[in-house]
């Protein structure tokens, strides 16, 4: 077979070398170390533009871009978070109500709670819907600031975009999660109650929230806050990253949401699956 | 306030092209000097390079004492204001906060203090009141480039740099505007480069300079 030069200028050209297939098996592992060594710059980043918060006028300045990326991601995403605790809690309770007998019901209902949503349900789907609503929008917000090149402008203002998008984000997005964290799980609570009330009228409420009490222990809550604050905290930092790699055409913007997303999903659910297994095997 | 301005031995090069090689340039305090442009040119990147603004640049360009080219971003921000021809705002902000963005960011004035700078400039520049609520993608050509200009404005730089002053504008307008800029330009003895092509503009120069093979040369008024 012959290449001529037109082929052999192709991208996915790797020639017919011994070094072909391992370049093939190389480029994908190089991309993710690189993309992993930017990630830690870009957090190394924020925590170094941390030190401007000292400044009391650029205090204020974060402080309101916080509040305003708290009230979009945190506040805003509750009745989505909210809507989806419900059905989760109905259903889980309905489906246990029907499995189990109804001593062991209310023996374990609150080790159930504890294990199925607290620990798990409840750090998946609010990181899942922080991923689906609020990083996404900010990947292209980020991708529309830099086609438009307004990080330029900031930069020629001799005002750092760091302080301005990322960092916000990068204080704002682990508390959002813990926000809903807390709702998903308070939500869920009330949505079990109101089943197991419609088919049990003399259950205490008070009984049930207490033997949910008595499970969580500071250890399941130092799990929660970490998968939260880490979780959100990548979540945000993947989100620029990827909305700071767009140049100059908008299907790059889709590209950044879809390839945030994508990394989003998997650093999550292994920050999760990681944060379980070192918590909970015995 | 008085600054002068000198640049010596200028590169400003692309991977793709060499753009300027060898720029040397001498302006007065109180001179408003025009690069008159061509399509492709390159004057807006002088006129960035000049500003500090790129990377790709060799060379020294000094502000009074200060090398723009080595300044730190804060330093620069305090004495270069830069006007762009298109876009420039912050889609973040209002046009009140895009205008007081430098003075929130680089002095310690207080919130009156700054409205009352804001709505001083605004008045001089004769924009609408009413536009400092709206946001830039409200805002036509003209109107983002005039605020973009009191933006600039705003921190009394002792070199101004505008990109295209005129797309868009009626004569009159340029012709009010440059007589506001000269009168500045003159009265606080700074620098003020622009880069166009209108006769209008290009006529109230005090020197009007040509891009030629990568070279600044000097046209006859």
């Amino acid at each position: 077979m012959n290449l001529s030069d037109h082929d052999q200028d192709q991208p996915g050209y790797h020639g017919l070398t011994l070094l072909g297939p391992f370049k093939l098996m190389i480029n994908p592992l190089a991309s993710i170390v690189s993309t992993i060594l930017e990630l830690i710059g870009l957090i190394s980043v924020a925590l170094s533009a941390s030190r401007l918060l000292l400044n009391k006028k650029r205090r204020q300045i974060f402080l309101s871009l916080f509040f305003r990326q708290i009230y979009n991601t945190g506040v805003r995403a509750l009745y989505i978070n909210g809507a989806v605790a419900i059905f989760i809690g109905a259903l889980l309770i309905s489906r246990l109500f029907d499995y189990l007998p109804q001593q062991v019901f209310s023996e374990q209902f609150g080790y159930f709670f504890m294990v199925v949503v607290f620990r798990e349900l409840g750090p998946l789907i609010s990181g899942i819907i922080l991923i689906a609503r609020s990083a996404t929008a900010v990947t292209a917000e980020i991708g529309y600031l830099r086609l438009r090149r307004e990080f330029q402008v900031l930069n020629g203002l001799g005002i750092s975009p760091v302080f301005l998008f990322l960092l916000p984000v990068f204080f704002a997005f682990p508390l959002s999660l813990l926000l809903m964290f807390i709702y998903f799980d308070l939500v869920v609570f009330l949505s079990s109650y109101a089943v197991i009330w419609l088919s049990d009228p003399s259950a205490d409420f008070v009984v049930l929230l207490l033997s949910i009490l008595d499970q969580i222990s500071l250890n399941e809550i130092a799990i929660n806050a970490v998968k939260a604050l880490l979780g959100g905290m990548m979540i945000g930092v993947i989100s620029i990253h990827f909305g700071a790699k767009v140049e100059d055409s908008f299907s790059e913007v889709s590209d950044a949401i879809s390839n945030s997303t994508t990394t989003q999903l998997m650093v999550f659910f292994i920050i999760n699956i990681l944060l379980s297994l070192l918590a909970y095997t015995q | 306030m008085t600054a002068s301005l000198t640049i010596e031995n200028l590169r400003l090069e692309y991977p793709d092209a060499l753009l300027f090689d060898d720029i040397h340039l001498s302006v007065q305090p109180g001179s408003l000097i025009v690069f008159e442009t061509n399509v492709l040119d390159g004057a807006t990147s002088l006129l960035k390079g000049i500003g500090g603004m790129l990377s790709n640049i060799d060379g020294h360009v000094w502000l009074n004492d200060i090398d723009l080219l080595r300044a730190d971003a804060h330093q620069r921000a305090r004495h270069v204001g830069f006007v762009y021809e298109e876009h420039g705002l912050i889609s973040l902000y209002n046009v009140f906060q895009n205008i007081g963005l430098p003075l929130e960011f680089h002095t310690n004035l207080l919130a009156d203090e700054m409205a009352s700078k804001v709505f001083n400039i605004v008045d001089r520049l004769r924009i609408d009141r009413e536009l400092l609520d709206k946001q830039p993608h409200e805002l036509n050509d003209v109107q983002t480039r005039m605020v973009n200009l009191a933006r600039a404005l705003i921190i009394e730089p002792n070199l101004l740099l505008i990109d295209e002053l005129e797309g868009g504008m009626p004569d009159d307008m340029i012709d009010w505007t440059m007589e506001m800029l000269l009168e500045r330009t003159r009265a606080t003895q700074t620098v003020t480069l622009i880069t166009s092509s209108h006769e209008h503009i290009l006529r109230e120069a005090d020197r009007v300079l040509k891009i030629e093979n990568c070279q600044l040369s000097e046209r006859q008024t």
